[in-house]
C-alpha cells in the first residue's frame, strides 16, 4: 500500500511536472513575439511601418497588443514621423492597469498635448485622477499632462492640480509641480495670486522633513543650483548697494561667502553660475577667486574649454591682469586635435597677457601648418602690440622678422604680417600726431616710417594682393618729407623705386593691386609736381589703366586724371584727351587736390574689434556666438543704495534663527542655513513623524557648527543627521527649482 | 535656465531620437540638424568643428539660437539652446545625459539605441522636463524609475511577468521601496551585496608643450579618482591622504563633504552605487605655488611659471632638415621614467599637405637598462624595434613603441617628400603614452574608514597615468 500510494504520489507529482512543463511551453510560444522584442527594439525601427493596425492594437484588449502599439507609435515619433492623428485612441490608454503602457502613454502624450489641446480636454478627468495614483511617477506626470495642454479655460483646474501635488508627499511630484507654475502663469496670467500663494506657502514651510525630502528632488540637479545663482545675483543687483573695496553690504558678502564652495562642483555651468556671482556681484578684490575655477574648467572637455575660453577672453579684456599670471595654461595642449576651435583665440589670448611671451608662442604657430592659425598668430601679435604700448616695438621687429624670413614662401605668413604691420602703423602713426608719442617713435629704432620703407623695400616680396595692395597705399600716403634727398624733392626717396617697380608689372596686378598703384601715382605726383620722371611714370600707369579690362580701375584712372588736371599732368600724358578744354569745370589746385587725397585717412578703423562684447553678460550665449541673441542678460546696475535689509528678514513665526544667521540680517533670499529651511517645498500637509521637532533642532545645531558634529559620526541617529549635512550642499539647489519656477512670474508682474 | 531639447544623430546626419522641443515651430529641430549637417563638412579637420554653432532665425520673428554638440560614439548629439542660456549648462547636461546612457547600455553606439528607443526615451522625458529643465539625473534615482534592460528583465518579460510594475509601484512594495524612498538622493535605499567592496581608481593625465630649445612651456596633471562602490547599506567613508597637499583645484562629486575636505583635507562622503567620479584635482607640485597663486595681479615672475612645471617623463631630440621638395628628420627618444616602463608610446608628426613617400627606419638605441632589454626580447622583434606607419589620409607619421623600459633610447630616421613647393610639416611631435600603477602625484591614500555599517569592506587602490605632450622643433 505504502508503496502503491507513494507510486500514486510520484505519478501525480510526474504529471503535475509535464502539465507544468506543457504551460510553461505554451506560455513561451505565445510569448515568442516578446521573444524578438527582447532581443532589441530596433526591430521597431525598421523603416516598413506604415503605422497600420496601430488604431486596432490600440483599441484591443490585450496589454501586449497595446505595448506593442505604443512603442511602434514611439519610434514612429522617433523617425520625426507626426503621429497625432492616434491621439484620440491613446489617450483612452492613459488609465491602463500596465505601468509600462501607462508611462509610453504619458511620453506620447506629454509630447502632443500641446498640439492637441481639445483632444486632451477629453481625458482630463482621467489626469485629474491621476493625480490621486499611488505611484509618484503617475501624479508627476500627470501633472506634467495637465500643465502642458495649453487651453486657458482648463487654468483654474491646473492652479488645483498644482497646489495639491505642491504638497505632495514625494518630493518628485512636488517638483513637478514647482516646473508647472510657470507653465501655468503662461496659460493664464490672471492665475498669478494664487500661484503666488503656492509659490510663498512652499516658500514659507519650514517641516523639518522638508529638508531632506526636498534635498531628495534637488539634490542632485545642478540646474537648480544655477538658476537660483543667477536669481541671487539679479537680486543682489536689483536690490543691495554697489559692494566697494571699503563697504561690502552684509547681504552680498553672505552671498558671496555662501556660493563660494560651489566653485568646487564638477558641473561647468555651476561653476559659470559662481563665477557670474563674483565678478558681477563682488568688489574687485573678489575677482582674482573666479581664475582658478575657470582654469581647471579648461581641462574638462574640449566643448567646455572654447566656451570657457570666450569667457575667459572677455573678462581678461576689462581685467586683464587677472589671468596673465597663467598665460601658459591657455596654450593648447593638442593642436591637432579637433579641441582648438582656433588656435588663434589662444594666441590672441596669450600675446595680450604676456609680452616676453610674445616671441616663443606666436612664432612657433607662425610655423604652423595651417593658414588659419598662421594668420590668426599673426594678428594676434597685432593685437598684443596694440593693447600694450611697451612691447610694440618687440612686436614689429617680430612682424618684420616674419616677412623678411619667410620671402614669400608662404604668402599666407607674409600677407598676414603685412596687414597687421598696416594696422600698427597707422595706428602708432595716429598717436603719434596726436600725443607725445611722437617722441618715443621718434626715438624707436623702428619709427613707423623706417618699416613703411622697409616694406617697400620688399615690395617685390610681397605676392598676395591684398598685402600688396596694402603696402602701396602705406607708401602713397606715407611719403611726404621735407627732408632733402636724392630723389625727387617732396617724397622720401624710397617712394618713386616703389612706383617704377609696381609700374613695370602692371598689367599682370590683380585689379585690388592695380587701383592702389594708380592712387601712390597720384599722391607722388601730388607731393611732386615738378619732377618730370615721376610725371611720366605716373603719367604711363594713368593710360594703361584707362584702358584695363577692369571697370573699377578704369574709373579709379578717369578720376585721378581729372583731379590731376591743375597739375599739368594731361602735358605728361599728351594732351590727347579731346574734350579736355571744351569740358570746363572746376580745376583743383595741387594744395586742394593733396586735401583730396591725403586727409581723413589717417583714423584707423580698428576693423579687428568684433561685437562690443560688453554688451552680452558673462555666460549668455551672446559671448560665444558674437552676435545678438535675443536674450534679456544684461544685468541690471547696482543701486545707489540698498533696499531696506530688514525687508529681507523672515517676518514669520520662524524659530528663532540659527546662530549662523546673525551676522547677515539674511533673508528669504539670501542663502543661509535659515533659508535651507524658508525656501524649501515641503508637504503643507505632510505629516511630520514623531520627535521631527527634536531631529530638526538637531539638523539646526548640526548647521550652526557642522564641525563638531563632523567628528562623531558613530551612532545612527547622528547617521541621519550626516544625511542632513550632505542636504547642506542641497539645500542650496533645493531651494531653487522653486524659486525660478516661483519668481517668475513675479518678476513679470 | 533652459535648453530647449536634445537631438541625437547618426553617423549619416540623420536624427534617431528627439525629444520634445520647447518651441511650438515645427521646423525648429530640423533647422539645428541642418545648420550642423552644413557645418561638419566645412570644418577643414574633422572634428575641428566649432561646438557652438550659431543658427540663424527662420522667420524674422524668431529669435536666433546656437546648437551645441557633442561627439558621443559613432553619434552627435545635438542641444539647441536660445535667449540667453549659458552655453556650458547645454554641455553640462549633455555630459550628464551621456553619463547616464552610458550606465545604462555600457558602449554606446546608434545600434545600441536604436535597439533600446523606449528606454532611451523614458530616460529622456525623466531628465527633461518638457520647459527645458533637467529632472532626475541621478543615475541611482533614475534607476528605480526607469528600469534598465537587463537580461534578467527580458527574460521576465518574455515569461510574462511585468517586472516594470512590479518595482516601479510604490504602494507594491510599501513605503520602503519604490522610487525616490532613499534619504539620500544619489544613493538607492536597501542595497545588499554579499561581498562589500570599493574601489579607487587614480587615473591622471599630463598635458605639456615643450619647445624646441627643450624647454618645458607648460604642463599640468589632472586627476581624476574614479570609483566603484559595491556597499551594503549606508555606508560613510572617510577617505584620508598622506600627502593631501599635492593635489589642488579640487571638484568634487555632490556626496563629498566640502566642509570636511576644507577643514582636513579628506574625503568623507556616502558613495552613490556603482561607477562615479568622486572628484577631480589638479597636481601641484610645489605646494608654495598656491599661495603664491592669489597674490596674482602684478606681473607674473617666470620662476613662478617653472615651480610649477611638472618634469616630462622621456627627452626627445628632433633633428629635422627641410627642403624645397620634402625632408629627412630623426627623432631621438629618452625614457627618463624611474622604475615603470612607458607603455604604448605614440609619437605623430604631421607632414603638410602633398607629403609623400615617407620612408623610415625605427629602431632601439643604445642604453636602458639591460634588463629590462632581456625582458624584452622574449617578445616580438616588432616591440623591441618599435615600429612607424604613414596614414596617407590625414598625412600624419606614426611612431610606435609598445613598451619602453627606464631609460631605454628609441630611434626613427627618416625621410618624406612633398609634391606641393616646399615642405611645410607641423613644428611639432605629438608623444602620447601611459604608465600603468603610476601616478605622477604620487598621491597616496592613507586608509578608507567606512562608519555606519558593521561590515569590513574589500578596498582597492590603483593609480594609472597617461601623457599627451607636444614637442616642438
Amino acid at each position: 500500500m505504502a508503496a502503491l500510494s507513494l507510486e500514486n504520489a510520484s505519478r501525480t507529482i510526474s504529471e503535475n511536472a509535464s502539465r507544468l512543463g506543457q504551460r510553461l511551453q505554451e506560455s513561451f510560444s505565445e510569448h515568442t513575439r516578446e521573444l524578438s522584442i527582447a532581443k532589441g527594439s530596433s526591430l521597431y525601427l525598421e523603416p516598413d511601418d506604415k503605422g497600420k493596425n496601430i488604431r486596432k492594437q490600440l483599441d484591443s484588449s490585450s496589454d501586449r497588443e497595446k505595448l506593442d502599439a505604443m512603442k511602434r507609435l514611439v519610434a514612429l515619433i522617433s523617425k520625426g514621423r507626426n503621429v497625432s492623428e492616434y491621439f484620440a485612441q491613446v489617450v483612452k490608454n492613459v488609465a491602463s492597469q500596465n505601468l509600462e503602457i501607462r508611462k509610453l502613454v504619458y511620453i506620447y502624450l506629454l509630447r502632443y498635448a500641446e498640439h492637441e489641446p481639445d483632444l486632451a480636454l477629453l481625458s482630463i478627468n482621467t489626469f485629474q485622477k491621476d493625480l490621486t495614483d499611488s505611484n509618484p511617477l503617475i501624479r508627476a506626470m500627470a501633472l506634467r499632462v495637465l500643465s502642458g495642454i495649453k487651453v486657458p479655460m482648463i487654468g483654474s483646474i491646473v492652479v488645483l492640480a498644482i497646489k495639491k501635488c505642491a504638497a505632495d508627499m514625494s518630493p518628485y511630484v512636488r517638483k513637478a509641480a514647482a516646473l508647472a507654475i510657470p507653465k501655468c502663469y503662461d496659460l493664464d496670467s490672471t492665475h498669478l495670486p494664487a500661484l503666488i500663494e503656492i509659490i510663498s506657502s512652499l516658500l514659507r514651510d519650514r517641516s523639518p522633513l522638508s529638508i531632506g525630502s526636498v534635498a531628495v528632488a534637488f539634490e542632485a540637479t545642478s540646474g537648480g543650483q544655477i538658476n537660483l545663482l543667477n536669481l541671487l545675483l539679479r537680486y543682489a543687483r536689483t536690490m543691495l548697494p554697489r559692494p566697494s573695496e571699503e563697504e561690502i553690504d552684509s547681504d552680498v558678502k553672505f552671498l558671496l561667502t555662501s556660493a563660494e564652495p560651489l566653485f568646487q562642483s564638477r558641473n561647468p555651468a555651476v561653476v559659470l553660475a559662481v563665477t557670474r556671482v563674483f565678478y558681477y556681484a563682488g568688489p574687485p578684490s573678489y575677482h582674482s577667486r573666479i581664475v582658478q575655477p575657470l582654469l581647471r574648467l579648461l581641462h574638462t572637455s574640449k566643448e567646455v574649454e572654447r566656451v570657457v575660453v570666450g569667457y575667459v577672453l572677455a573678462v581678461s579684456r576689462s581685467a586683464s591682469n587677472l589671468f596673465s599670471a597663467f598665460y601658459h595654461q591657455f596654450l593648447p595642449t593638442d593642436r591637432r586635435s579637433p579641441a582648438i576651435h582656433s588656435a588663434g583665440i589662444y594666441c590672441q589670448f596669450t600675446c595680450s597677457l604676456h609680452v616676453v611671451y610674445l616671441h616663443v608662442a606666436s612664432q612657433d604657430y607662425a610655423d604652423d601648418p595651417d593658414d588659419e592659425i598662421v594668420s590668426d598668430a599673426i594678428s594676434a601679435i597685432g593685437r598684443c602690440a596694440h593693447s600694450i604700448p611697451e612691447c610694440t616695438q618687440q612686436c614689429l621687429t617680430a612682424l618684420i622678422t616674419m616677412i623678411k624670413n619667410h620671402r614669400g614662401k608662404f604668402y599666407a605668413v607674409v600677407s598676414s604680417a603685412v596687414m597687421v604691420l598696416k594696422y600698427l602703423v597707422q595706428s602708432q602713426l595716429a598717436t603719434a600726431s596726436s600725443s607725445s608719442f611722437a617722441a618715443v617713435a621718434a626715438t624707436a629704432q623702428q619709427s613707423p616710417l623706417k618699416i613703411i620703407a622697409q616694406l617697400a623695400r620688399r615690395i617685390d616680396d610681397i605676392k598676395h594682393a591684398q598685402a600688396r595692395a596694402c603696402v602701396l597705399w602705406l607708401v602713397g600716403q606715407y611719403s611726404a618729407s621735407n627732408e632733402p634727398s636724392s630723389g625727387p624733392e617732396g617724397v622720401v626717396e624710397w617712394a618713386p623705386d616703389v612706383l617704377r617697380k609696381s609700374a613695370k608689372g602692371f598689367a599682370a596686378e590683380s585689379p585690388l593691386v592695380k587701383l592702389q598703384i594708380i592712387t601712390l601715382a597720384a599722391k607722388l605726383l601730388v607731393l611732386s609736381p615738378s619732377d618730370r620722371t615721376l610725371s611720366l611714370i605716373s603719367g604711363y600707369v594713368l593710360s594703361l589703366a584707362k584702358y584695363d579690362l577692369n571697370y573699377d580701375v578704369r574709373d579709379r584712372a578717369r578720376m585721378m586724371t581729372s583731379l590731376l588736371s591743375g597739375l599739368g599732368l594731361s602735358e605728361v600724358v599728351g594732351a590727347k584727351d579731346p574734350d579736355q578744354e571744351s569740358r570746363g569745370g572746376v580745376i583743383l589746385r595741387r594744395e586742394q587736390v593733396r586735401l583730396v587725397l591725403f586727409d581723413g585717412k589717417i583714423g584707423v578703423v580698428d576693423t579687428q574689434e568684433e561685437l562690443d562684447l560688453n554688451v552680452a553678460a558673462l555666460g549668455s550665449l551672446g559671448m560665444i556666438t558674437h552676435k545678438p541673441m535675443h536674450g534679456d542678460s544684461v544685468l541690471p546696475d547696482w543701486l545707489e543704495r540698498g533696499v531696506e535689509s530688514s525687508l529681507r528678514d523672515t517676518e514669520d513665526d520662524a524659530p528663532p534663527p540659527p546662530p549662523v544667521m546673525s551676522f547677515s540680517s539674511s533673508a528669504p533670499i539670501a542663502r543661509t542655513r535659515g533659508l535651507a529651511s524658508p525656501v524649501v517645498l515641503t508637504p503643507s500637509g505632510g505629516s511630520p513623524t514623531g520627535g521631527s521637532k527634536a531631529q530638526y533642532t538637531d539638523l539646526d545645531k548640526f548647521y550652526a557648527d557642522e564641525d563638531e558634529e563632523d567628528e562623531e559620526e558613530e551612532t545612527e541617529s547622528e547617521d541621519e543627521e550626516e544625511d542632513g549635512g550632505e542636504d547642506e550642499e542641497g539645500s542650496a539647489e533645493s531651494g531653487e527649482e522653486e524659486e525660478s519656477g516661483g519668481e517668475k512670474p513675479q518678476g513679470h508682474r | 535656465m533652459a535648453i530647449d531639447g536634445l537631438i541625437i544623430l547618426d553617423n549619416t546626419g540623420r536624427p534617431i531620437i528627439q525629444s520634445g522641443f520647447r518651441s511650438t515651430s515645427p521646423s525648429y529641430p530640423l533647422l539645428h540638424v541642418d545648420a550642423f549637417n552644413n557645418a561638419l563638412p566645412k570644418s577643414h579637420r574633422t572634428g575641428d568643428i566649432d561646438p557652438v554653432i550659431y543658427v540663424p532665425p527662420y522667420n524674422v520673428a524668431d529669435s536666433p539660437s546656437a546648437c551645441c554638440h557633442v561627439e558621443c560614439g559613432d553619434m552627435r548629439i545635438l542641444c539647441p539652446v536660445s535667449g540667453d542660456v549659458d552655453p556650458l549648462f547645454a554641455f553640462a547636461f549633455l555630459q550628464t545625459f551621456i553619463d547616464i546612457l552610458r550606465e545604462y547600455f555600457g558602449a554606446l553606439s546608434a545600434a545600441t539605441l536604436k535597439d533600446n528607443f523606449d528606454v532611451v526615451y523614458q530616460l529622456l522625458e525623466e531628465t527633461l522636463d518638457s520647459g527645458g529643465h533637467p529632472l532626475t539625473t541621478s543615475p541611482n534615482a533614475l534607476r528605480d524609475i526607469v528600469l534598465p534592460p537587463s537580461l534578467l528583465s527580458k527574460l521576465l518579460n518574455v515569461a510574462g511577468a511585468n517586472i516594470n510594475s512590479t518595482i516601479n509601484s510604490g504602494s507594491g512594495l510599501g513605503a520602503a521601496g519604490g522610487p525616490f524612498s532613499s534619504p539620500i538622493p544619489w544613493r538607492k535605499a536597501g542595497l545588499r551585496y554579499n561581498s562589500n567592496e570599493i574601489y579607487f581608481d587614480m587615473v591622471e593625465e599630463l598635458k605639456a608643450i615643450v619647445n624646441k630649445h627643450g624647454t618645458t612651456l607648460t604642463s599640468s596633471v589632472w586627476g581624476k579618482i574614479e570609483t566603484n562602490a559595491k556597499l551594503s547599506g549606508t555606508p560613510d567613508c572617510l577617505l584620508t591622504f598622506t600627502n593631501p597637499h599635492v593635489i589642488t583645484d579640487c571638484a568634487f562629486h555632490p556626496c563629498v563633504r566640502l566642509q570636511r575636505w576644507k577643514r582636513d583635507s579628506s574625503m568623507s562622503f556616502v558613495p552613490p552605487d556603482g561607477h562615479f567620479t568622486l572628484a577631480e584635482y589638479r597636481f601641484t607640485p610645489s605646494s608654495t605655488a598656491t599661495t603664491a597663486r592669489f597674490m596674482s595681479a602684478g606681473a607674473p615672475t617666470a620662476a613662478l611659471a617653472a615651480k610649477e612645471n611638472i618634469p616630462i617623463p622621456f627627452l626627445l631630440k628632433p633633428t629635422v632638415e627641410l627642403t624645397e621638395t620634402g625632408g629627412t628628420f630623426e627623432f631621438k627618444l629618452t625614457s627618463r621614467m624611474p622604475s615603470q616602463a612607458m607603455e604604448s608610446v605614440v609619437a605623430e608628426m604631421y607632414l603638410g599637405e602633398g607629403a609623400g613617400g615617407v620612408k623610415c627606419v625605427a629602431s632601439r638605441g643604445d642604453g636602458g637598462g639591460n634588463v629590462g632589454r632581456r625582458g624584452q626580447d622574449g617578445s616580438s622583434s616588432g616591440s623591441n624595434t618599435g615600429s612607424w606607419a604613414f596614414d596617407a589620409k590625414k598625412m600624419v607619421v606614426r611612431w610606435e613603441i609598445p613598451v619602453a623600459p627606464p631609460s631605454s633610447v628609441w630611434l626613427l630616421r627618416g625621410s618624406f617628400t612633398s609634391s606641393n613647393s616646399g615642405a611645410r610639416p607641423a613644428h611639432a611631435l605629438q608623444v602620447r603614452f601611459a604608465v600603468s600603477s603610476y601616478t605622477f602625484s604620487a598621491l597616496k591614500v592613507d586608509q578608507l574608514k567606512v562608519t555606519g555599517e558593521v561590515y569590513k569592506p574589500y578596498k582597492g587602490v590603483r593609480g594609472r597615468a597617461t601623457a599627451n605632450v607636444e614637442w616642438r622643433w
